[in-house]
């Protein structure tokens, strides 16, 4: 450990960095102030999404490693990031003599330019604000899928298991947030001599590190330790988002205000009207205190509705066309019952909803379930809009299987990605985890609802069973189609604020922050998978969206990392009695702190397009930027990103300086104009070749 | 409705078939002509016109409708989009315009029904009206073209039975008339026999062209040889083929028995760290032979150095040709639907048929097989040599893709067509057998060179930024294979080329330049067949302007005589090695064969010593293995480092050794998927897939440096001091800088005018400091402008006059740049080079316009 790079490590970053400054992205503007800040946070940005590591304001040890990578930066560098820090092997043959280069240079420690001071515990493990390290063992073997044993020191805080290589010419850091951790397994260690036990980390980002340490020794036992902190619901312990001390500039809870969204809307007009109906959340515990629905119906029929709806999830509108008033309009499946039974006001609901867009006399229901298993639920109480009842509507099945099934397909997606790919089958293997393939039937779902609206200029209801899963996927993805404001960087966050978690995906139990239970059928990656169809749709429309695919990837970290209260808790009721807007951060704050390093260099806002995504699976590709990237052998090879940073900037000074010149010379013309005729030679416009 | 008689339907046609010709016979004196819209060729007749038809836009083109006027002609079925600009009238003509099919690249016409579909053939008659009629090419393009419904239905019809009549499934025959209808017309052929060629590439056809590249590679040691002149020697050879010095002519004649259809160890390329690779075909072993032999063997197969030989054995883990022509049919017919009733391919299981295929295992392989190559080459003293059975496919394969990953001339577009002259158009590959045009060889047909095209596209599609070409241009040359028309791919060997184009007979007489004699009026007899690389006759300029990235990367210094740049560890390890060691390599392990020259072991006293083999084994081959290893342990990371990491200037001939894992990679979607239909056809210009983020955004930055350059320099051009201060830091960093961002290093180069950047080729290798050099100065076209550094020069001789003016790029880079020196060393060749700009080539200098103004706005001002 006292090999490790120390304290230079860390200032060993910047100078490392700075040939690379004046040489290239700050050539033009020569050297910025800002620019080694600028790129230092860039590259954090990258080295945080792709290890999920909370090294938000740290810059520690890992630096002069990571800082190489991040100056290599990449389109998609996030994905190579964690190679560099997962395998040996690249250390072996690229540390070495570049190391103590980059530790003898002093100078210029990257700070973050919100001010935090990286703070390092007595073992050289780089602190956030708030986390304490609990246990350091030493000796502990990382067996690595890419290039074997690893030998090092663990180190277990309460946010992060951090691993890092003893031997210095191979310096390698292993960083496993542990709100990632979703099962913990005894694995054997053959031989190793069997005083040492193995320790298999299976994590929901699609890896499963696995250790190998001696029992021996009288410190505490390592998996004890780490279970109490990877499960601190199940240990009665905080989550850490409760310990997390950051303070940002930008307060991201501000983001998202529902009122301020649907004002935005053009909301309320005549036909539908802002609703405190369920301010105390008596209506219906798992909706927003704020909920949009048609004017002219009383609360007295509203809680008839209510009543007939699963889980009381009554039919609220989420978008409004701004030119046709048609209308998306979510809520869970009417309780039909075998019985067929029907509830007068649910249908004058309906019928209200449909009268309020007076484009169409047709009301187009989405049931996004498989017809059978809607029938099935029919049984069960529960069941969907018959046609006969419900006058002038049309009712569409888009035959999407349930969370278990997505469930399934994705862990199916690891075996294929982790830790080996098949080079010969690679595609019949993706074929075979089906993941794609529903991805396409989402796809498609959420084209049919946007066509609908916007050619069919029909308001459309959109339900599953409890109308927080596939609903959510479904008006989102719409609304992304539909309207350019969520396209941007912050419309996005108001989407995701608004048909997520306002509207009660259940977070907690799909991704099972804090808790012990992997085995929950309740866990199931819909929000992976969303986020997967907006990656889809960015590659097919790469201009259309304001943000890249590195703010996808670290809204996906920290979707388990617990280090931001965002994604908390299973409704907004759950979080105003935890006062998660008091006690934590939102990943909003971090990311809009420095928006330049998610923004997409091309975004132009097409304000009025719709976007129909091609949704043919020869158009679909699987997203290995995020699912492949533990694999060090899916690097890529030019660091796109950084040139297209770099191209933006030279294309800035270009054009001031351009402006200038005009400027000048439009001042000089008459004086200069007739020396300059001579200099202009005829040039030929076609070549005779 | 018309009725569906075809019989009928003939007289009919050829009414207006007749009035039409009549009609554009009638202007005769216009070199090309505008017949309501379209631009004839000298010659063509239009047969058949609709007006008011739709052409459904591919996703590269946008999506969407565009309207115009359908034409047909003998050589194309043309579309001319509403309001299109007029050209100018006395312009040179295109065969074909943006939205064109040539008839030989039509393999089937469907038509579309109200609730039908059917194929139409010569003999098929329709028994409704056609709304849709669908084109699907041999290039794998789908065009859809939707006629009107105000258009009668008899004009729709005719339209259908004349391209169904005059497409031309290739047959025997067919291909004839093709070039005829294209280039036939006495006009046509004196435009052709006017045009010359593009003196920016190496033609690889005078002995001159070979030492040129010999020059440019560095290579020592080597000769160019005229043995083969005539093609006495080995038929299937090139005319000139370099050898080793100290090989003569006569002792070389006895080596070409040995080696099956004479194909001798002949070098191909060198490393700039040293080693040569070499191409050969398999010994012949039942020819009796002498120790003379064996010696002269052995010298031309250690080349240049006499130190280590390694033969890779190509023909076990390559596909066979067989392999290449199958999976290729699969994935036409995966990629386009084979069935004529349905428009669109099935989805589901879409990967697991795409494996099936196995196409992208084919490329795979390829790309394996020289990356294993790469390594070895650039470990310094060695020779590579190539051996295939025949050496006429994948030898090319091979050998052009590894000199495409390891040296950036080949990246460039002039540089790419030079290599493909050299090791597939005049080494002998059998594009005429191998593309089949004439359907008379139909066992030997195998897309090889398709194959080649993929794997460059692969490498492209990874390391976008270190390519100076572009999809566009693989796109175009692709698509130019289907088209029989080119000289460059109607031949199998240089001999038949030349005795088509030309008569041998006389022009072997003449020695030496016989090249530079165009072609006299001793031959018009055939339509004397362009070569593929003028460009100019297939695309208009818009669209050759995206050929190329517009800022390419630089050029790499040239390598030292005699040197190697780069004496790393791996060359070290090599260097104890004994001389005159041969090792096999095949299927990943070497060995050192008993009896790598077959008949060697009989003769085991005679040139080889034991002692030397038994040392080698055992000693030896792990360190080879080791550098092979390197490579296939993890795809290796390790060049990543080298290249990327701060520590060492990376070094530009660092291969490009491409990630072949399954996810890395991919179909080629913008070549096999640009056709295919879609259930969707809502338009939107955002979906279509742009050119790459980097060329985007390159290309937007050079329009900006062109406004810039442009704009009038004021009297004292925007504060001097700073960019003068930023620049000088640039340039002592250049050497690190460049190399720690390839793809930043690239960006940064200026290139006014991508299109007319020529200078790509031999004349980069020329000036070769001027690439990393400018490289280095992201704002480097203004800054020119603005730097005192070039001014006084330029303003020290004002009256340099033309040459000075010719070459305006080079001289200040190098004034700037004290690494220049090296270079520079070799002046003879510089002049050369001068010359040539000023002889040649207009378009270079319009290239350079730009800067040339803003320089020479400076000694005007500061006078």
């Amino acid at each position: 450990m006292d090999k490790q790079p120390g304290p230079g490590a860390s200032e060993g970053a910047g100078p490392s960095r700075k040939p690379r400054a004046a040489a290239t992205g700050a050539a033009t503007n020569g050297d910025g102030p800002d620019s080694p800040t600028g790129s230092h946070v860039e590259w954090c940005k990258q080295l945080i999404a792709a290890t999920l590591s909370s090294q938000i304001s740290s810059s520690g040890p890992a630096d002069p490693r990571e800082n190489r990578t991040g100056r290599r930066g990449d389109w998609l560098v996030f994905k190579r990031l964690p190679h560099r820090q997962d395998s040996l092997e690249e250390g072996l043959s690229y540390h070495g003599d570049s190391d103590s280069e980059l530790l003898s240079d002093a100078s210029n420690i990257p700070t973050l330019r919100y001010g935090a001071q990286v703070k390092m515990s007595q073992n050289q493990v780089p602190l956030l604000p708030g986390e304490n390290s609990h246990v350091t063992v030493k000796d502990v073997m990382y067996i690595c899928p890419f290039s074997g044993l690893v030998t090092g020191t663990l180190t277990i805080t309460d946010y992060k298991l951090y691993f890092t290589s003893v031997e210095p010419e191979a310096p390698f850091i292993l960083d496993v947030n542990l709100g990632a951790i979703s099962r913990l397994e005894t694995i054997s260690v053959p031989n190793q001599g069997e005083n040492y036990k193995g320790l298999e980390l299976v994590c929901k980002d699609m890896r499963s590190p696995r250790f190998a340490y001696k029992t021996e020794e009288n410190h505490p036992d390592v998996v004890k330790v780490l279970a109490q902190h990877a499960y601190p619901l199940s240990n009665s312990l905080p989550l850490f988002a409760f310990l997390y001390k950051e303070q940002f500039p930008v307060d991201g809870w501000k983001v998202y205000d529902a009122a301020a969204e649907y004002r935005r809307q053009g909301l309320p007009n005549e036909s539908w009207t802002i609703s405190k109906i369920n301010s105390g959340y008596e209506l219906c515990d798992t909706y927003p205190s704020i909920v949009v629905i048609p004017t002219n119906i009383c609360d007295e029929d509203i809680r008839r509705v209510a009543l007939f709806r699963a889980k009381h999830r009554i039919p609220v509108l989420s978008w409004i066309h701004p030119e046709t008033q048609a209308t998306i309009v979510r809520s869970s499946q009417p309780l039909v019952g075998p019985s067929d039974r029907r509830c007068k006001e649910d249908e004058r609901f309906l019928q209200i909803i449909m009268d309020a867009n007076a484009q169409s006399h047709k009301l187009t229901v989405f049931d996004a379930r498989q017809s059978s298993v809607a029938d099935t639920n029919k049984a069960k109480d529960g069941g969907y809009e018959s046609e006969s009842f419900y006058t002038n509507v049309d009712l569409n099945f888009l035959e999407i299987p349930n969370i278990h099934v997505m469930r399934e397909s994705l862990r199916k997606v690891k075996d294929v990605v982790y830790p080996t790919i098949d080079e010969a089958h690679w595609h019949s293997a993706i074929d075979q985890t089906h993941w794609l393939e529903y991805i396409k039937l989402l796809l498609a779902g959420a084209v049919k609802v946007a066509d609908k609206l916007e050619s069919g200029k029909t308001s459309v209801v959109v339900h599953c069973s409890d109308g927080w899963d596939r609903t959510s996927q479904l008006t989102s993805l719409a609304m992304l189609m539909l309207d350019s404001h969520y396209r941007t960087i912050q419309g996005f966050q108001v989407l995701v604020e608004k048909e997520w978690i306002s509207f009660g995906h259940k977070f907690s139990s799909r991704v099972g922050h804090g808790e012990d239970n992997h085995s929950s059928s309740e866990r199931s990656p819909l929000f992976v998978q969303f986020v997967d169809c907006v990656w889809q749709m960015t590659r097919q429309f790469p201009s259309a969206f304001e943000f890249n695919e590195l703010f996808l990837i670290t809204v996906l970290d920290h979707l388990y990392s617990c280090l931001f209260g965002t994604f908390l808790y299973n409704s907004e009721q759950e979080r105003t009695a935890q006062e998660v807007q008091s006690k934590t951060i939102s990943l909003w704050s971090y990311i809009n702190s420095q928006p330049e390093d998610f923004s997409n260099p091309f975004f132009v806002d097409y304000e009025h397009h719709v976007l129909y995504p091609l949704v043919s699976s020869r158009h679909l590709e699987l997203w290995t930027g995020y699912y492949a990237r533990w694999n060090p052998r899916m690097r890529p090879q030019v660091p796109v990103h950084q040139t297209l940073k770099e191209l933006l900037f030279v294309r800035a000074e270009l054009q001031r300086r351009l402006d200038e010149l005009q400027k000048e010379a439009a001042a000089q013309s008459v004086s200069s104009s007739s020396e300059h005729s001579p200099s202009h030679p005829g040039t030929p416009l076609h070549s005779a070749v | 409705m018309l009725s569906g008689s075809k019989n009928t339907f003939k007289v009919r046609q050829m009414e207006p078939m007749l009035k039409e010709r009549m009609l554009s016979q009638s202007g005769a004196s216009a070199r090309s002509r505008d017949i309501l819209g379209l631009r004839c060729l000298p010659g063509e007749c239009v047969l058949q016109r609709v007006p008011m038809v739709r052409k459904k836009l591919t996703s590269r083109e946008g999506r969407g409708w565009l309207s115009g006027t359908l034409f047909c002609t003998h050589f194309r079925v043309a579309f001319v989009p509403q309001d299109t600009p007029e050209q100018l009238d006395n312009a040179d003509p295109v065969l074909l315009g943006d939205h064109d099919v040539a008839l030989a690249a039509i393999e089937k016409v469907v038509v579309v029904g109200p609730n039908r579909t059917k194929q139409v053939s010569a003999s098929s008659s329709l028994k409704f009206t056609p709304e849709e009629l669908l084109l699907f090419c041999r290039d794998m393009r789908v065009v859809c073209l939707l006629f009107d419904r105000l258009t009668p239905d008899a004009h729709v019809l005719q339209m259908t039975y004349t391209i169904a009549k005059t497409y031309q499934p290739l047959k025997p025959g067919s291909v004839l008339a093709f070039q005829n209808a294209a280039l036939g017309s006495v006009e046509m052929k004196q435009f052709l026999s006017n045009r010359s060629r593009d003196p920016h590439m190496n033609w690889f056809e005078t002995a001159q062209d070979w030492n040129q590249e010999l020059e440019r590679c560095g290579a020592v040691g080597w000769r160019v040889s005229a043995v083969n002149e005539r093609f006495e020697m080995a038929t299937s050879l090139s005319r000139f083929v370099v050898v080793p010095q100290r090989v003569l002519d006569t002792e070389l004649k006895k080596t070409f028995a040995h080696f099956s259809e004479g194909r001798i160890p002949r070098w191909s390329w060198r490393h700039p760290r040293g080693a040569d690779l070499l191409r050969m075909s398999s010994f012949q072993n039942n020819i009796y032979h002498e120790k003379d032999d064996i010696r002269n063997l052995e010298l031309v197969l250690f080349g240049g150095h006499s130190s280590l030989c390694v033969v890779v054995e190509l023909g076990e883990e390559l596909p066979s040709t067989l392999d290449i022509h199958l999976s290729h049919s699969r994935l036409r017919a995966l990629c386009l639907g084979d069935v004529s009733s349905s428009m669109t391919v099935p989805d589901d299981k879409w990967l697991s048929s795409l494996e099936s295929t196995h196409w992208l295992h084919h490329t795979r392989a390829c790309l394996r097989k020289a990356s294993e190559v790469c390594c070895l080459l650039r470990s310094g003293h060695m020779t590579v040599a190539l051996q295939e059975a025949e050496d006429r496919d994948m030898g090319c394969l091979v050998s052009s893709l590894v000199q495409v990953m390891c040296d950036p001339h080949s990246r460039t577009q002039r540089g790419f067509q030079s290599l493909l002259q050299k090791e597939w158009v005049t080494a002998g590959h059998r594009f005429y057998s191998r593309l089949n045009y004439h359907r008379d060889c139909d066992k030997d047909e195998s897309p090889v060179f398709l194959l080649f095209l993929d794997c460059v596209w692969q490498l492209w599609a990874q390391f976008p930024s270190r390519f100076q070409l572009t999809e566009d241009f693989l796109l175009a040359l692709h698509d130019s294979l289907h088209l029989p028309l080119f000289s460059t791919f109607l031949a199998n060997s240089q001999r038949e080329r030349l005795k088509s184009s030309q008569h041998v007979g006389q022009s072997y007489t003449r020695v030496e330049g016989w090249r530079d004699v165009p072609l006299e009026l001793e031959d018009l007899c055939d339509p004397p067949l362009p070569p593929v690389w003028d460009w100019d006759l297939q695309y208009s300029k818009e669209r050759q302007a995206s050929f190329t990235q517009p800022i390419p990367s630089p050029t790499p210094p040239q390598p030292l005589l005699n040197g190697n740049l780069n004496t790393g560890t791996d060359t070290l390890r090599m260097a104890d090695t004994i001389p005159g060691s041969v090792f096999l390599l095949s299927r990943g392990s070497f060995s050192c064969p008993p009896q790598l020259p077959p008949w060697r072991s009989s003769l085991s006293s005679s040139v080889y010593r034991k002692s030397h083999r038994r040392a080698l084994s055992s000693e030896h081959v792990p360190g080879l293995e080791r550098l092979l290893k390197a490579w296939a342990l993890a795809d290796f990371p390790h060049t990543l480092t080298s290249h990327s990491g701060p520590q060492g200037p990376l070094d530009p001939y660092e291969p490009l050794l491409p990630l072949l894992m399954g996810p890395c990679l991919g179909l080629w979607r913008q070549c096999y998927l640009r056709g295919a239909i879609h259930a969707q056809a809502f338009s939107h210009p955002l979906s279509s897939p742009q050119p790459h983020p980097v060329e985007r955004l390159s290309r937007q930055v050079q329009q900006l440096r062109t406004q810039l350059s442009q704009v009038p320099v004021p009297k004292e051009p925007c504060s001097p001091e700073t960019p003068m201060g930023l620049q000088r830091d640039l340039n002592q960093n250049a050497n690190n800088s460049t190399f720690l961002f390839p793809a930043a290093r690239s960006s940064k180069t200026p290139s006014p005018q991508q299109s007319s950047r020529p200078a790509a080729g031999p004349q980069q290798s020329s000036r070769p400091a001027a690439g990393p050099q400018q490289s280095s100065r992201p704002a480097a076209g203004p800054q020119q402008s603005s730097r005192p550094a070039a001014g006084p020069q330029q303003s020290s001789r004002p009256a340099a006059g033309p040459q000075q003016s010719s070459r305006p790029a080079a001289g200040p880079q190098q004034s700037s740049r004290p690494a220049a020196g090296p270079q520079q060393s070799s002046p003879q060749r510089s002049h050369k080079h001068t010359f040539l700009f000023r002889a040649s080539s207009p378009g270079r200098r319009r290239s350079t316009a730009p800067e040339a103004q803003s320089q020479s706005c400076r000694p005007h001002t500061a006078s």
